[in-house]
This record gives structure tokens, C-alpha cells and sequence, in this order.
């Protein structure tokens, strides 16, 4: 009996020893790994240390106090409208595209399971694996200079964005009218108008809201190569060294996307 | 009970007054999507210098990318990987405080430290990335570590956010039981509050790893380190095909990158 109590005890204990010895290991690795990206990113350590120091003085003298007579001259805050415009655009027209790739994109409603499923999964994961600015600068280069390449980066991004959780969410849906109205001999359009819509539409709202949201926040960004918008002026400012100027459309930037995150959550409220 | 005109016209939703207000705020929304569609797409839009279709098809074709330019592009592709990576972690470092001061059940003073958390999550989440990453270039110069520190700051706001919303709607059964033993605040929440946070907080952490590494992409263009550099670079020399292969880079980069978190995600979520 003692024997073995002994020996169950012995091989908890062994195994404790072996648990501890393989999470040092673990922790030893990561240390060496953290120590190997360091080395590998050739990072000044020094001037981390000095970063305080230098932020200080930098912020004193070089930002502050932001030149708000050049932010609120009536050009930026046109282009601040032209913005907004565009974020509005894209979500829009995005959001037209997205709604049928979303309704393909999903397993459980999708029309057709070896043609359409896959091809707009490839499209949702396409549209989203691009960064807004390097599409906004491909489309500059291809296209034409202005916010005609911002409106079409934040189309793509918008169907990158929203088909992803739209189609995640239209997942969810309870099967049992879509059944009904299949029942009846329905075609997928008529399915999707009568059996779908009407349960993914609060959710898909919320989305299209949130998305519109978000296109904001990248739309300001834009302009820093060329696609429309307030970006552009920020730029300018920045490579003349104006660093006052550019803090004021900065604090104009922040001011628009804290409003619009306030109008989009308001909306979202008022939906539930 | 049949069915006639006069009990459709009972239907609530078929009121002529909440048909018209419908109407009219369909109306208005096109009305607006025109007009700004017309603002900025026709005058807006300089179509003069827009190329013709096939020319805008040569474009996009040299666009296609240049194979033999990947190998040179290996060491800043791990770079921007490797700046997500130290983006995410210090932005969980440095989100602990600041959900612990953002959030109402914790914080210690309404009136003083809670709106400085608040206000430090707006300011982090409402701006952009290449923002942060403009002032920390301006002040460490160029290199990855401005990269990081942007990263850093731009996600810290997501994870104080949630961070904080998930310890607000904690239960407080355990909380409560593990005060009815005596133990002081520290022991409440180290041992009531944080087991129930913590996988809340590793899943919205592998989340902002995977926001953080497309944005790592873009933040060379601004000179912060990583593969956005070189892809400005051969953008303003009219290397396109070099550019297609940067781009191309970037987004086996980032599939990648949300393939590995889906995986971590799931597996936490069943245990």
C-alpha cells in the first residue's frame, strides 16, 4: 500500500520536475528569441532610453502650440468635407458589392457551394489582406491622381471589412424560414429577399454603420499619396517641416473621427 | 379572419404616413450619395489625365510582380512581422494600467483617473497609425523602433477598451467569495478579477496582432522600418513590378498572419 502512495507520489512529483523544466525551457527560448529580434531589428537602445528626453523638447517647441489659423483656412477645411465624402462613397458603393458577396460567402445560404462560395471567400480575403494606403497608392499609379483612387481604395476595403462579418454573421441565422420559403419552390433571389434579409438586416446595419466608422479613420490617411482627401495637406506641411501647421490638421483629424465614432455609435444604439 | 385590403392597410409598417417618412429618407440618402458622387467623381476627378483604357491595362499589367525581387525583400518582410510582434506585446504592457484606470469598477477615482483613461483610449484609437509614427520618427529618427512604439500606441487603445469593458462585466460571484475570506484588494483582483479577464485579454491581444501586422506594412512609407519602405521606394522609381512583388509579399504576409491567429483564437475559445 505505502509502496504505492510512494511511487503515484514519486511520478507526480517527476512530472511536476518535468512540467517546471519545460516551461523553462519555454521562457529561456522566448527570452533568447526576444533578445535575437532585438540584434535582428537593430534597435538603438540608447535612443529608447533618450526618447523622453527628446519627446519633451520636441513637443514643446517643435508641435506645440498647434497653428490652428492654417487648419481652419478654408481649403483644408474643404478637404476635410472631401473626406468625408469619401468615406461616405466608399462604404456606400462597398457595401452594395458586398451585400450579394456576403450572401455567397456564407455556408449555410450560399446559392452555389463549389463555384460562388469560394470565389467570394477569395475575394473578401483578397480585399482585405491589402493595406488601404498601399491600394490607395497602386490606384493612383494606375488610375489618376485624386479622390477618385481614395473612393475605389475604400470601396475594396469596405468589401475586405464588411464581407467578413457580414458573411460570419449571416452564419448565425436561424435556418428554419429560409427552409419555409425554399419549400414554397422559391428561387435563391426570392430566398434571399424574403427568407435572409429580413433576419441578417439589424446586424448588417450595425456592420455597415461600424464600417463607415472605420473608412473614416483610414480616409484621412489617404491623401499621403495622392488619393483625395486631407492626408494631402498633412504631407505637405510634414515634408516643409511646418510641424505646427500639420499638429493643427491633426487636432482637426481627431476631432472629425472622436465625432464620427460618437454619431456611429449613437446610430448603432438607436438600432437595437 | 379573410384577408382584405382593409386589414393590410391596418399593418402598421403600411401606414401611409410611415411609408411616405420611409420614402422620403430613401429619397434624401440617394439624393446625398449622388451629389457627393457628382462633387467628387465627375469635378472632382481630373479625367483629362486619366489614361485610356488600354493604357490604364499596361499599367496594371507592369503592376504584375517581379518574382526575382522577393529574395531581396525576405529580411523586411520578417522585419515588419517582428514589429507587429513588439507593437502587440507592449501595447498589452502598456494596456494594463490604462484599463485599470478606465474602467468603473476599478478605477480608483472617478472623477480624476477615469476620464484619463477614457480620454487616453480615444486619443489612441482615433488616430492613425502613421500619425504616431511621424512623431516618433521626428523624434528617434529612422528605423523600426519609431515602427513599434507607433504600433504600440495605436493598440493600446483597442486592448485598454476591451480590456476594460470585460472587467467591468466580470462576475462578481467570485470576487465576492474570495472577499468573504478576508482578502484585501490586491488578492480580490489578482485572484477574482483576472482569471476571468485573462482569456478575454489573450484572444483581443492575438486580434491586434493581426490588425498590428498590416499596419506594419504601411508604416515604412513614413520611413518607421519594415517592408512599406521599400515598396515606396520602387512605387516613386517606376520599378511596378518590383512594387507588385512587395504588395504581393504584403498580403501572403498578412494572410498568413490571420490564418496563424484564427487558429490560436479557436483553440482558446474551446480550451
Amino acid at each position: 500500500m505505502t509502496d504505492k502512495i510512494d511511487s503515484i507520489h514519486n511520478a507526480y512529483i517527476s512530472n511536476r520536475r518535468t512540467v517546471g523544466l519545460v516551461k523553462f525551457g519555454v521562457g529561456l527560448a522566448l527570452l533568447v528569441f526576444g533578445f535575437w529580434t532585438v540584434s535582428f531589428l537593430n534597435i538603438p537602445m540608447d535612443r529608447l532610453l533618450s526618447l523622453f528626453g527628446r519627446l519633451g523638447p520636441m513637443l514643446t517647441n517643435r508641435i506645440f502650440p498647434p497653428d490652428l489659423v492654417y487648419a481652419t483656412e478654408w481649403k483644408v477645411l474643404l478637404s476635410l468635407v472631401e473626406t468625408i465624402e469619401m468615406s461616405i462613397l466608399g462604404a456606400f458603393y462597398g457595401t452594395i458589392i458586398t451585400i450579394p458577396l456576403a450572401w455567397w460567402a456564407a455556408w449555410n445560404i450560399t446559392p452555389n457551394r463549389t463555384i460562388l462560395y469560394p470565389f467570394a471567400r477569395a475575394i473578401i480575403v483578397l480585399c482585405r489582406s491589402v493595406p488601404a494606403l498601399i491600394l490607395g497608392f497602386l490606384l493612383v499609379a494606375i488610375f489618376v491622381f485624386g479622390p477618385f483612387a481614395g473612393v475605389l481604395a475604400l470601396t475594396i476595403g469596405t468589401i475586405g471589412f464588411t464581407g467578413k462579418l457580414m458573411a460570419e454573421q449571416a452564419e448565425t441565422i436561424d435556418m428554419g424560414p429560409v427552409e419555409a420559403i425554399r419549400a414554397t419552390g422559391a428561387g435563391p433571389l426570392k430566398v434571399f429577399v424574403f427568407g435572409i434579409w429580413p433576419q441578417v438586416k439589424p446586424a448588417w446595419s450595425g456592420i455597415i454603420i461600424y464600417n463607415w466608422d472605420a473608412r473614416l479613420r483610414g480616409s484621412t490617411i489617404l491623401g499621403f499619396v495622392g488619393a483625395g482627401g486631407i492626408g494631402l495637406h498633412l504631407r505637405l506641411q510634414i515634408s516643409q517641416l511646418e510641424y505646427h501647421a500639420a499638429m493643427g490638421i491633426i487636432i482637426l483629424v481627431v476631432v472629425l473621427v472622436i465625432f464620427s465614432e460618437a454619431i456611429s455609435h449613437y446610430l448603432r444604439e438607436r438600432l437595437r | 379572419m379573410p384577408i382584405t385590403d382593409a386589414t393590410l392597410i391596418q399593418n402598421p409598417l403600411r401606414r401611409p404616413a410611415i411609408l411616405l417618412r420611409r420614402y422620403i429618407i430613401y429619397t434624401v440618402v440617394v439624393a446625398i450619395i449622388l451629389i457627393m458622387s457628382l462633387h467628387l467623381l465627375v469635378y472632382g476627378t481630373d479625367w483629362s489625365r486619366m489614361g485610356s483604357p488600354s493604357e490604364i491595362a499596361d499599367i496594371a499589367i507592369s503592376l504584375l510582380p517581379n518574382l526575382e525581387f522577393i529574395p531581396k525583400i525576405m529580411t523586411p518582410l520578417v522585419d515588419t512581422a517582428l514589429m507587429a510582434f513588439w507593437g502587440t506585446l507592449l501595447a498589452v504592457v502598456m494596456s494594463v494600467p490604462v484599463s485599470y484606470l478606465a474602467a468603473s469598477t476599478t478605477t480608483p477615482s472617478m472623477i480624476f483617473t477615469f476620464p484619463i483613461g477614457r480620454g487616453l483610449i480615444v486619443l489612441s484609437r482615433s488616430t492613425h497609425e502613421i500619425i504616431f509614427a511621424l512623431i516618433f520618427v521626428a523624434t528617434l529618427g529612422l528605423g523600426p523602433l519609431p515602427g513599434i512604439l507607433a504600433l504600440a500606441c495605436r493598440s493600446v487603445g483597442f486592448m485598454s477598451k476591451t480590456t476594460a469593458e470585460a472587467m467591468e462585466n466580470v462576475d462578481r460571484g467570485p470576487v465576492e467569495a474570495i472577499a468573504s475570506t478576508g482578502a484585501g484588494t490586491t488578492a480580490r483582483f489578482l485572484f477574482g478579477v483576472v482569471p476571468q479577464v485573462f482569456p478575454i485579454f489573450l484572444g483581443n491581444a492575438i486580434f491586434a496582432f493581426d490588425a498590428n501586422v498590416r499596419r506594419a506594412a504601411i508604416l515604412g512609407m513614413v520611413g518607421a522600418g519594415g517592408i512599406g519602405l521599400h515598396f515606396s521606394e520602387q512605387m516613386r522609381s517606376y520599378n511596378y513590378g518590383n512594387a507588385g512583388a512587395c504588395v504581393l509579399a504584403v498580403v501572403v504576409l498578412v494572410i498568413v498572419g490571420e490564418i496563424i491567429s484564427n487558429r490560436i483564437r479557436t483553440k482558446l475559445i474551446s480550451g
